[in-house]
């Protein structure tokens, strides 16, 4: 048994498949802006309210649709939809306590809703503590539950009645459930009480309309006159059915009070169209009536059941909402006057009713701007506009109401009349509302578009001054942040470092809230994407200053943004800079919890470290780069991925130094000492054995034969301990470790035998290793076992394939050229794997791998070895191992076969080419 | 065994001359024989008197003889069966005699406190001395003939009204004599009982917040008793039309539509006389009120004040 000689040189020339220069990069792209613009739309995004977004889809919805009639469908089908998640919000954001005490005991609460009495003693108490509040006799106290499920029960009783035709007991009901409203005694529970009493009378206009519907299509037999249109006419509607609806009128306008009669006839609003073409005379009257009721809070709630009930009412003009507002206005400015306390400030009750009424607001300006047909609206906006500024001084609006029309008018109209609105925002300051809200407000919807540059200048000018007078940062912070995209686009620098200076004025004497940090993260994450170069925001008066200000989640976010952009360009030279990133790095570092390290946040804040000292480069200060990585080492000791990555930096400076010149060798051992150092404080083993490999590698380039021993060692010590592990998980990621086990062996290549420990001794190592370990899969281990046969070949041959780029390295073809022991122990320790390999293949329990596995075992012998006939026996025996498993059509194992036979000695050629019988007899001589 | 009287015009509105046309349904277990089915229109001004102006002694008479309209009646059927199971006969009849145009007046249908005016039809099945006959009753209402109405329609007669604490005839809170008020409007004196009262009302000041503001419409009925005519005021119904203490200087519209049945175009016969009446009482807040909570809206109160103006109604086409 003998190894094959071969010639590296002339087999490469001969397989080699010839190579063409390339012209494009295939994985080149066009460049393209398209992250910009993400970016602009995710910010814009933060600041839509959620209760806008259904709007948009509307006014989306009736813009793209010409046909009338299907607009009108859509006008008609959303508002449900909205109605009902508006419902939903209002209950949400005004819960309840469990218990609701109300002044007076209404009769239809009392049937089944257990009302009890406070018990006396706990009345006295309160009596003690609250004597005005008591002297009115008869608070009662009752369930929020109880007053829940007793109106849903109402509303059973109603739908019951209807049907069994008892309709004047629907009614009588449905009013008191209506009168329900007028007890606003509980504020906090009236947004509740106000969606579950219109949910019951709502639900009563509707049967109503089903009612005078069916009268106007079928007879009384039911026998059908005609079926109306979506857009029916009053003239199609035959007498009886109008004299029905008549009486319903007539009905409800016999109900004593104010409140009940205006929700009943707003329920049955849209009945106006089986009388009227055009109901609007209604509205207007209703909203009139509407002035009646003098609790702004019931008031409110009224005028935003009206603004819903309208919806069902063709398209008509919007001005009755105008009026809404303006009453409601009026209502507003009253409150202080009425409720206030007897030391003059503005009583809690009073804040809590406004954040009552709000909602309404909200929801009459959003009908305002979103239902209208495009042509007639716009017109009525700008009217409206101008109406404000001509009231301006005499007339202010409340802040509130300025606030939510500044959010729903349209884009272009905020940015034409930016300076207008602006001197309503400074002469409306009252209680309502926050007036450097609205500032803030004014500055994002600038932003939404592009305005004139001397509007913006004006309308900034102004602001930047008025917040100057703030003292509180929160305040400060607010409306500056609003004004930040504007200040940036247009390159206001000089604005840009009063607000700066604003900020640090602010924000260095007191610690900065949580609030207050999600602002100057907003500004600072603004910052950073405007400028996108380090250069100009580090140059930014006070940056640091007040980025030192921050602490926690948000200074890390403001980090993370700043390593973002520093590692998106390509690398980093100027030292400062490295410093500032190195610092920015180490307090990023430094607020990682390390307790949670499967959380996303803490895994990109350290991808994005080790990406930044991947990127840093000292260009030819190759020992400052060095200090750099101990340094790195040293201060993010906790990231694991930061290692390898470390190791990799300093091999290339190993490489880098190499390529320089020869004087850098003790460079070149510091950096593999570090490498080395570094490479055991990695926790994942695979990572260890390939970083091991690695340096190795870079020792034997550098000619330092005794590191690259060491390394070797460790590196197979390493691969010793990944066999202690848990079994799962070495088959996880087996292929991953066969690979870096090949990787040894082909190193093993270029690395000079030891005399002391003999030349075999890694390949020992491996292979008992290999065969102590029973767990790994005969797959692996015939691939590892033929690694070994190749690689005791190859070090057979006279003249390695591959050489170490280093004279003063010797391999093994020198060292032991022609030394007979040299080669007959690698002999020796061949034909001992040649013995088991067979057996170690027949283990495998799948046939098709079971059948490759033998066919690459075959090829490898076949091209390690002669073709005595110690060693054909055992090819023939794996070919049929081979047939057996894949047929003898393989195409494998036909070009296996082909292969064998090409270098079969020509004395016994004859042997596979009659591959059937003559394996047969191999078998036998076996 | 049942017997049912349907007209054909679901809100039972018919004018004298106009044909009443509708349907006798009978619901019958067997088949039953008959002397005749005999339709009769009974019309008639019904009064009483009892508080009001009227004396002791009036008192004592109670219900005045009422006054006839109409009776009138017809044969839809002679003698003959009717089967059993369901049967409807049809009739048709008109009111008024055709000739006589002044002879009988056809006032409109009223429901009221002591004048009440109402239009019955009556069907009867005659079915000899052994049976008692089978009768149903059904009132009808009805309204003036249109040839005798304006052609033109009302115009609305409107007055302006001032309320302050020196109109008032009734003793007043003190806070509220001294504070004062002045509310202000206007309100229509005649109307049509097609229309709704309309009008406006502005609180232009008030030191007392108010309470609350209604409209009370009131029925004014006289009867002639022997020499002396008793008159009574009752309330029909009352509208709210502001909730608390409203804005000052803020018109509220007054918008209340007339009752059926309950209202009628303004009446002057001999024996009696219905007239209409509106006030608008204001009630402000005040401790007194919360000791009487009920109390009759015709009655001035301490806290209240209140405008009356007579109302005139009138039937249009």
């Amino acid at each position: 048994m003998e190894f094959r000689p071969r010639n590296y040189g002339a087999e490469e020339e001969e397989h080699a498949i010839p190579r063409v220069p390339a012209d494009i990069h295939p994985l080149s792209a066009p460049s393209s802006s398209q992250h910009q613009v993400d970016v602009v739309d995710r910010e814009r995004n933060d600041f839509l309210d959620p209760l806008r977004r259904p709007d948009a889809i509307v006014a989306d919805s009736g813009e793209n649709l010409k046909d009338e009639k299907n607009s009108s469908k859509a006008a008609v089908k959303l508002p449900g939809k909205e109605w009902s998640s508006f419902r939903k919000f209002l209950m949400q954001r005004f819960s309840v306590s469990k218990m609701i005490s109300i002044s007076s005991m209404p009769d239809v609460l009392t049937k089944s809703g257990k009302v009890h009495e406070k018990s006396s003693t706990s009345t006295h108490l309160e009596e003690l503590d609250n004597p005005e509040k008591f002297a009115e006799e008869g608070v009662k106290v009752i369930s929020r539950q109880a007053y829940v499920s007793r109106l849903h029960e109402l509303k059973d009783e109603i739908t019951r009645a209807w049907h069994a035709d008892d309709r004047v007991t629907s009614l009588k009901l449905s009013i008191k459930v209506a009168r329900l409203l007028m007890d606003t005694s509980v504020l906090q529970f009236y947004p509740t009480l106000f969606v579950l009493a219109t949910d019951v009378i709502n639900m009563l206009g509707d049967l109503v309309w089903e009612r005078i519907k069916r009268k106007a299509e079928f007879t009384e037999d039911g026998v059908l006159i005609c079926s109306l249109r979506e857009n029916f006419e009053a003239s199609d509607i035959c007498f009886d059915a109008k004299e029905t609806c008549n009486n319903w009128f007539c009905k409800i306008s016999s109900i004593r009070e104010l409140l009940p009669r205006i929700y009943l006839e707003l329920a049955m609003l849209p009945c106006w169209r089986f009388l009227l073409d055009r109901p609007t005379d209604s509205l207007q009257r209703l909203v009139m009536m509407t002035r009646g009721i003098a609790d702004p809070l019931a008031s409110a709630y009224c005028r935003l059941y009206m603004a819903y009930r309208a919806q069902e009412l063709p398209p008509c003009d919007r001005g009755y909402l105008i009026t809404c507002i303006n009453d409601l206005e009026i209502l507003l400015m009253r409150i202080p006057s009425t409720k206030e306390t007897t030391d003059g400030n503005f009583s809690e009750n009073g804040r809590l009713l406004v954040s009552l009424m709000e909602p309404t607001i909200e929801y009459l300006m959003n009908c305002l701007f979103s239902y209208q047909t495009r042509v007639g609206n716009v017109h009525l906006k700008l009217g409206l506009g101008r109406n404000r500024s001509e009231l301006y001084g005499k007339f202010p609006c409340t802040s509130i109401v300025l606030h939510h029309l500044l959010k729903e008018l349209p884009t272009e109209l905020v940015n034409s009349n930016a300076v207008e609105i602006l001197q309503l925002i400074e002469c409306s300051n009252d209680y309502s509302f926050n007036q450097y809200l609205n500032f803030r407000l004014l500055g994002f919807r600038l932003s939404e578009g592009r305005s004139q540059i001397d509007i913006v200048n004006v309308v900034v000018e102004r602001v930047i001054q008025v917040v100057s007078q703030y003292n509180i940062l929160e305040e400060y912070l607010k409306v500056v942040d609003a004004y930040m995209d504007i200040v940036l686009q247009n390159q206001m620098d000089n604005y840009l470092n009063i607000i700066l200076d604003g900020i640090l004025k602010r924000a260095c004497d007191e610690v900065v809230a949580e609030n207050e940090l999600t602002i100057l993260q907003s500004i600072f994450v603004k910052l950073l994407t405007h400028f996108d170069n380090l250069e100009d925001i580090f140059a930014l008066k006070n940056f640091f200053e007040i980025l030192d200000v921050m602490h926690g989640s948000s200074r890390s976010i403001v980090n993370m943004n700043i390593l973002n952009i520093a590692t998106r360009s390509g690398c980093i030279h100027d030292p400062t800079i490295i410093k500032v990133l190195f610092e920015v790095s180490r307090a990023l570092h430094d607020s990682i919890d390390f307790s949670n390290m499967r959380e996303d946040d803490n895994q990109q804040s350290a991808c994005l470290i080790s990406r930044f000292v991947n990127m840093v480069a000292y260009g030819p200060e190759m020992e400052r780069h060095l200090t750099f990585l101990v340094e790195c080492r040293g201060a993010f000791g906790c990231i694991n991925e930061l290692k390898e990555t470390l190791v990799h930096s300093s091999n290339c400076l190993a490489i880098k130094a190499m390529k320089d010149g020869k004087t850098h060798l003790s460079f070149v051992k510091s950096c593999v000492a570090f490498s080395e150092v570094t490479i055991p404080s990695i926790p994942a083993h695979v990572v260890q054995l390939s970083l091991y490999l690695e340096t190795a590698e870079v020792a034997l380039s550098g000619g330092l034969v005794s590191h690259s021993d060491g390394l070797i060692d460790s590196a197979v010590n390493c691969l010793q301990s990944l066999d202690l592990m848990d079994g799962s998980q070495i088959r996880n990621d087996v292929d991953g470790i066969l690979s870096l086990i090949l990787k040894l062996c082909s190193l093993l290549v270029l690395v000079p035998g030891n005399f002391e420990q003999g030349v075999t001794y890694t390949l020992k190592s491996i292979l008992s290793l290999i065969n102590s370990e029973l767990r790994i899969t005969p797959r692996m281990r015939t691939r590892v076992l033929c690694a070994i046969v190749s690689l005791s070949a190859t070090l057979s041959q006279n003249k390695l394939p591959y050489h170490v780029n280093h004279e003063e390295i010797l391999a093994n073809d020198c060292l032991f050229f022609g030394d007979p022991t040299y080669s007959q122990e690698l002999l020796l320790l061949s034909a001992s794997i040649l013995q088991d390999l067979f057996n170690y293949i027949l283990q495998e329990p799948s046939q098709a791998t079971r059948g490759i596995m033998a066919l690459e075992a075959c090829n490898c012998i076949a091209s390690s070895f002669h073709l005595s006939h110690e060693v054909v026996p055992i090819c023939s025996k794996l070919m049929e191992t081979a047939k057996l498993c894949l047929g003898i059509n393989d195409k494998y194992l036909q070009s296996t076969m082909k292969f064998v036979d090409e270098h079969l000695p020509t004395s016994s050629r004859a042997v596979s080419s009659i591959a059937d019988s003559q394996t047969q007899e191999g078998l036998v001589r076996c | 065994m049942s017997i049912e009287l349907k007209l054909c015009r679901s809100n039972r509105i018919y004018r004298p001359n106009e044909p009443l046309e509708g349907k006798i349904v009978t619901k019958l277990p067997s088949s039953i024989s008959h002397h005749g089915i005999r339709l009769t229109v009974n019309g008639s001004v019904n009064l009483q008197v009892r508080g009001g102006s009227a004396g002791v002694i009036e008192s004592f008479y109670g219900v005045v003889k009422p006054i006839p309209i109409v009776n009138k009646s017809v044969e839809v059927a002679s003698s003959g069966r009717i089967a059993s199971g369901r049967t409807e006969i049809p009739f048709s009849m008109i009111p008024k005699h055709p000739q006589s145009e002044n002879f009988e007046r056809f006032y409109e249908t009223f429901h009221g406190a002591n004048i009440s005016i109402q239009y019955l039809v009556t069907v009867d099945i005659l079915r000899g001395y052994l049976h008692k006959s089978l009768s149903a009753t059904l009132e009808f209402i009805i309204e003036s003939e249109k040839a005798n109405l304006p052609e033109q329609p009302v115009p609305p007669e409107m007055v302006i009204f001032y309320i302050t604490q020196d109109t008032q005839r009734h003793p007043l809170l003190p806070e509220l004599k001294s504070g004062g008020f002045r509310v202000t409007g206007k309100i229509s004196t005649q109307c049509s009982l097609l229309d709704p009262i309309s009008g406006e009302l502005t609180v232009e000041a008030s030191a007392v917040p108010i309470q609350s503001i209604d409209i009370h419409l009131l029925r004014v009925e006289s009867i002639m008793v022997g020499e002396k005519i008793v008159t009574e005021n009752s309330l029909i119904q009352t509208t709210q039309i502001a909730d608390g203490d409203v804005c000052r200087s803020m018109t509220l519209p007054i918008y209340v539509i007339l009752p059926r049945l309950l209202t009628c175009p303004t009446t002057f016969a001999g024996p009696f006389s219905i007239e209409f009446k509106v006030s608008i009482v204001i009630t402000f807040q005040s401790d007194l009120s919360k000791l009487h909570p009920k109390s009759d809206p015709r009655t001035p109160r301490l806290w209240s004040a209140m405008e009356s103006v007579p109302l005139e109604l009138v039937r249009t086409k």
